[in-house]
Parts: structure tokens; C-alpha cells; sequence
């Protein structure tokens, strides 16, 4: 692979990656499951 | 009378494996991979991250917010707003109606290759390669001359689509908070299979050159409004909204539960599901180009064709484990897509007829699995094929974006984009600003009518005045059934707006 396809496949997985990593870091009221 | 207690996901984690199934479907593994190669390689993501953001994360957290707070599925939203707009949520659930009706069909294809791939029934080697083309148009779907010539049944593909249905039907009908497992397992089961099959692929010879082709970066691209139409309408097609059933999710969602959170995490998950497919489909169709000594051109990258032909030729060049790679792939592929399905047939259409006509759930998903399954029969003549292109580009195209760009109008503006925001707020841990209001008032309703003026009107009407261009897809006067389908699917919805409801319970 080149190094541009490398750093599109690294700069990908980390915005991926670190939106979901922040939005389960987020705990706030997760668990709550009732009405 | 006392209210029923509504239906409910088990938990948070069924509520996002649910929405993150609906969101994956078959477009992650045979469109956002083509389109990008297709338009600028790693460049596209900023396309499509601008899309998500701005666009299609307002939809789905409107989508989502607007069920919890009517606790109603899109028929029983409008209702809420006023009883004028409530045809406004039939139209989607009829489009839902519809396009689960085709897209079970090719869910039936997958498993009917999942069957040829035991046996490897179009060859192996070289021989098989060139095979696969004809093995799927004249074999499986003996494709026939035209919209009118429906020749005959293919029976097999009747028979894998009778258990689609089968398995649609004892997913759903104990209701949503029992189908939890189901959609858990039609999500954590094929992203196993893409990795399986991904690592595979990336072990082959000339997997690194397909690689580069498909992230390579253009950023020259970014200014073709092309690449923005395809990322806009990725977005749009990938996170399910538009088709109705996103509102009744929304109302099985817990009252104090996060949905702004949950539908961060639904549209990445969604995101990643697609480049992973990336790296599964390109790394095997670089390993076919170098192995035929053919370029990229000569093969087909995206829908029916990377899925059904360039897939299998592939396997057949494989050195080894053809049969186990050809049956993990099209198990990936019936597993990615049966989640949608689902969701088309009970957030679509089940929940909204329970909800204004107090049916049971085990009733009304029994007889939408019966109409559906005698409605996707038209799939499976040798015609098939063409009455899907043009149902699909009637309800999955001009259907989903019409349909929604009234409905962010009406909700943005009738029902308040504020009020919906406020709603949001007070159970996410991440709130949006006043700002939000406006991507939900012009952004999003901007988009889509960009999607369908750019590539609906533009591209099919373009015959009017150019007559070097032929109608939609060569059809003809057939093409005139994309509006007499839509026009169908507005009027059953206004008929259905007008019945009278009947809520559980009464007599």
C-alpha cells in the first residue's frame, strides 16, 4: 500500500474510533432505563 | 380507559445494536466502498463527515426524538403535530412496505448463493471467474427481455425467500423488547464474518494494489458536486431514515433514556461497518484484477454486480477454501442485511398499523410477512430484476428523500425544531445549541432537495431535452412507472390517513 492509502486507513479508523470512544466515555444517565 | 403500557427495548445496548442493524445494510458492503474509490479515495470521508454531521445525524436524532415524545411510530407523530399531517407518516410506511419487499429478494439471493457456494456451482479457476457473470443472470435469475415478459417462477429463490420471511416473522412478532437478542446477533455476527472475510482478502496477492485503489486520496474531487451527491445520498440511504421506521425505534426508547448519544453511536457504527467493507470488498476485487490481468475498469465495484459477479469470480480464482470464503461472504452479506429488514417491516409498517388500528403484534406481523412475501414473488420471475431497478428508484430513491424533506418542513417549522431540541436536551448528556435548529429547518431539507433535483430529476428527465439520452435506465415508457408507483404509494397513504383508528382494547 502507499503511504497516502496508509495514513487515509489510520485517519479513518481514529475519527471512528475516537467519536465512539468519547461517546461511550460519556456515562451521564446510560443506565437508566426506566420510565 | 387506561393507557396500554407501550412496548419497550430491553436496554440501552439493545436500543443501539437495533438502531446500528437497522443503519448497516447492504449499501455499507456494495455502495459506500464503490463510492469511495469512486470519488477521491480516503478523500470522501470528508464529504460524507461533513453529510453525517450536519445532515444525517439531525434527521436520525429528529427521527428518534420525535417517536419518543408522541410514543408513536411516524403515523401516530403527524397525528400528534395534526391530524392533516398524519398521511405525511403513512407515505413512509408504505415506501418501507415496498422496499422491503425487493430487498428481501436479494437477501434470498445471497442465501441461494450461500447454497451454489457449497458446491461452488459456477467452477473454480479461470473457467469459473468468467462464469460468474452468466451464472447470476442467466442462471439464478434467467433474466428475461423486458419489464413485461415475466416468463417463468424461479423456485429456488422462492423457497430462500420463504425462510427470509420465516426468519423476519420470528424475529419481530413478540414485539420489540423480545427481538433485543435478534438484533444483537445481526450485528455482533456479521461484522465476525466481514473480519473473517476481510483477513482473508487482505492475505491475497494484489490485495494491496485494490487497497490502493480504494483509499487513495484525490482531493481534487472535493469540489465535484458529484462526490457531495453521492456522500449526501449515502448518508441519507445508510442511517435508514425516511422510511418511517426510525420514529417507532424512537418510541420503544426508554423516557429518560440519551438519544443524542445513541445516535452518535448508531451513524459511526454505521461509518466503521462501511470501511471495514471497504477493506474486504477492494482487497479481494485487486486480488481478481491482478489473477484475470484486467483493470479495475473491466470490473464491477458496486450493487448487484460486485455482490453477485465480481464477488464469486473472485472466489473461484481462490487458491484455496473457496467454497468456506464464497459461504462466509454470502452469509456476511444475508446477515448484514436481514437487520434492515426488520426494522422496514416492524418500525415501518408493523408499529404503525399496530398503533392506529390496536392489531396485536403477532397478527400484524403474520400478515404483513404473508402480503410482503406474495409481494416479493414479482422479484423472483424472470423479470425480477427489472421491476426491482425500477421500484428501488421509485420508493428507495424519490420516495425516502421526498418523503423526508416534507417531513423535516413539517417538524422543523410546524412542530417547532426548538421544542424537539429542549426534548433532546433534558435526557442527553450532550446538548445542542439554538444552532441545531437550523440544520434541521434548512440544512437538512437543503440537502435533500439538492439529492433529488441533482440526482433524481436532473439525471432522469434529462431525456426531455437531450435526446441523446434515454429514459431511466433504458426503460422506455416503463420508466413512468418511478411516479405512477410514487403516485400509488401517496394515494394508499392518504387513504389510510383517513380510516378511523381504533386504539387497543376498544370494541
Amino acid at each position: 500500500m502507499t503511504g497516502a492509502a496508509i495514513a487515509s486507513a489510520i485517519v479513518g479508523w481514529l475519527i471512528i474510533i475516537g467519536v465512539l470512544a468519547f461517546c461511550f466515555s460519556k456515562s451521564g444517565n446510560h443506565g437508566e432505563w426506566e420510565d | 380507559m387506561a393507557e396500554a403500557v407501550r412496548d419497550r427495548w430491553s436496554n440501552k445496548a439493545t436500543f443501539i445494536f437495533a438502531a446500528i442493524g437497522s443503519a448497516i445494510g447492504l449499501g455499507n458492503v456494495w455502495r459506500f466502498p464503490y463510492l469511495v474509490q469512486e470519488y477521491g479515495g480516503g478523500a470522501f470521508l470528508i464529504p460524507y463527515l461533513v453529510c453525517v454531521v450536519l445532515f444525517g445525524i439531525p434527521w436520525l436524532m429528529m427521527e428518534f426524538g420525535m417517536g419518543r415524545y408522541f410514543q408513536k411510530g411516524a403515523p401516530g407523530v403527524f397525528e400528534g403535530i395534526g391530524k392533516k399531517w398524519e398521511w405525511l407518516g403513512w407515505w413512509p410506511a408504505t415506501v418501507a412496505f415496498l422496499i422491503v419487499g425487493y430487498y428481501a429478494v436479494i437477501l434470498a439471493w445471497s442465501l441461494r448463493f450461500v447454497i451454489s457456494s457449497v458446491t461452488m456451482e459456477w467452477g473454480t479457476g479461470r473457467a469459473g471467474a468468467e462464469a460468474a457473470n452468466g451464472f447470476f443472470y442467466d442462471t439464478i435469475l434467467q433474466l428475461s427481455s423486458g419489464l413485461g415478459d415475466f416468463g417463468s417462477i424461479m423456485w429456488l429463490t422462492v423457497v430462500c425467500l420463504l425462510l427470509v420471511w420465516a426468519v423476519m416473522f420470528f424475529s419481530i412478532y413478540r414485539g420489540a423488547e423480545a427481538s433485543g437478542k435478534w438484533h444483537i446477533l445481526f450485528v455482533i455476527l456479521p461484522w465476525i464474518l466481514l473480519v473473517a472475510v476481510t483477513v482473508r482478502g487482505m492475505t491475497l496477492p494484489g490485495a494491496m494494489e485494490g487497497l490502493n485503489s480504494y483509499l487513495s486520496p484525490d482531493f481534487s474531487q472535493l469540489t465535484n458536486p458529484d462526490v457531495w451527491f453521492g456522500a449526501a445520498s449515502q448518508v441519507a440511504f445508510s442511517l435508514s431514515v425516511g422510511m418511517a421506521g426510525m420514529f417507532a425505534y424512537g418510541s420503544w426508547v426508554a423516557k429518560k433514556a440519551d438519544i443524542t448519544n445513541s445516535t452518535v453511536i448508531a451513524s459511526f457504527g454505521d461509518l466503521g461497518t462501511a470501511f471495514l467493507s471497504g477493506f474486504a470488498v477492494f482487497s479481494v476485487v485487486g486480488f481478481l484484477v491482478q489473477g484475470l490481468n484486467i483493470p479495475m475498469s473491466d470490473v464491477s465495484t458496486n450493487s448487484l454486480g460486485l455482490a453477485f459477479v465480481t464477488y464469486p469470480a473472485a472466489v473461484s480464482m481462490m487458491p484455496g477454501g473457496n467454497a468456506i470464503v464464497g459461504i462466509l461472504f454470502f452469509l456476511s452479506l444475508f446477515t448484514i442485511g436481514v437487520d434492515s429488514a426488520f426494522f422496514l417491516a416492524h418500525g415501518g409498517v408493523i408499529a404503525p398499523l399496530t398503533d392506529k388500528f390496536g392489531w396485536s403484534v403477532k397478527k400484524t406481523t403474520f400478515w404483513v410477512c404473508v402480503v410482503g412475501f406474495l409481494t416479493s414473488l414479482l422479484y423472483c420471475t424472470q423479470a425480477g430484476l427489472y421491476w426491482l431497478d425500477i421500484v428501488d428508484r421509485s420508493v428507495s430513491f424519490y420516495g425516502l428523500i421526498i418523503t423526508g424533506l416534507l417531513a423535516t418542513l413539517v417538524i422543523g417549522w410546524k412542530f417547532g425544531a426548538d421544542k424537539l431540541r429542549l426534548h433532546l436536551n433534558s435526557t442527553s448528556d450532550i446538548k445542542v445549541g439554538p444552532w441545531w435548529n437550523w440544520l434541521l429547518k434548512l440544512v437538512v431539507p437543503l440537502g435533500l432537495l439538492f439529492c433529488v433535483i441533482y440526482g433524481g430529476f436532473v439525471q432522469d428527465l434529462a431525456y426531455l431535452w437531450d435526446s441523446s439520452k434515454t429514459e431511466y435506465g433504458g426503460y422506455g415508457l416503463g420508466s413512468l412507472w418511478i411516479w405512477g408507483i410514487l403516485l400509488i404509494t401517496l394515494l394508499i397513504s392518504i387513504g389510510l390517513s383517513l380510516l378511523k383508528s381504533r386504539k387497543k382494547g376498544d370494541k
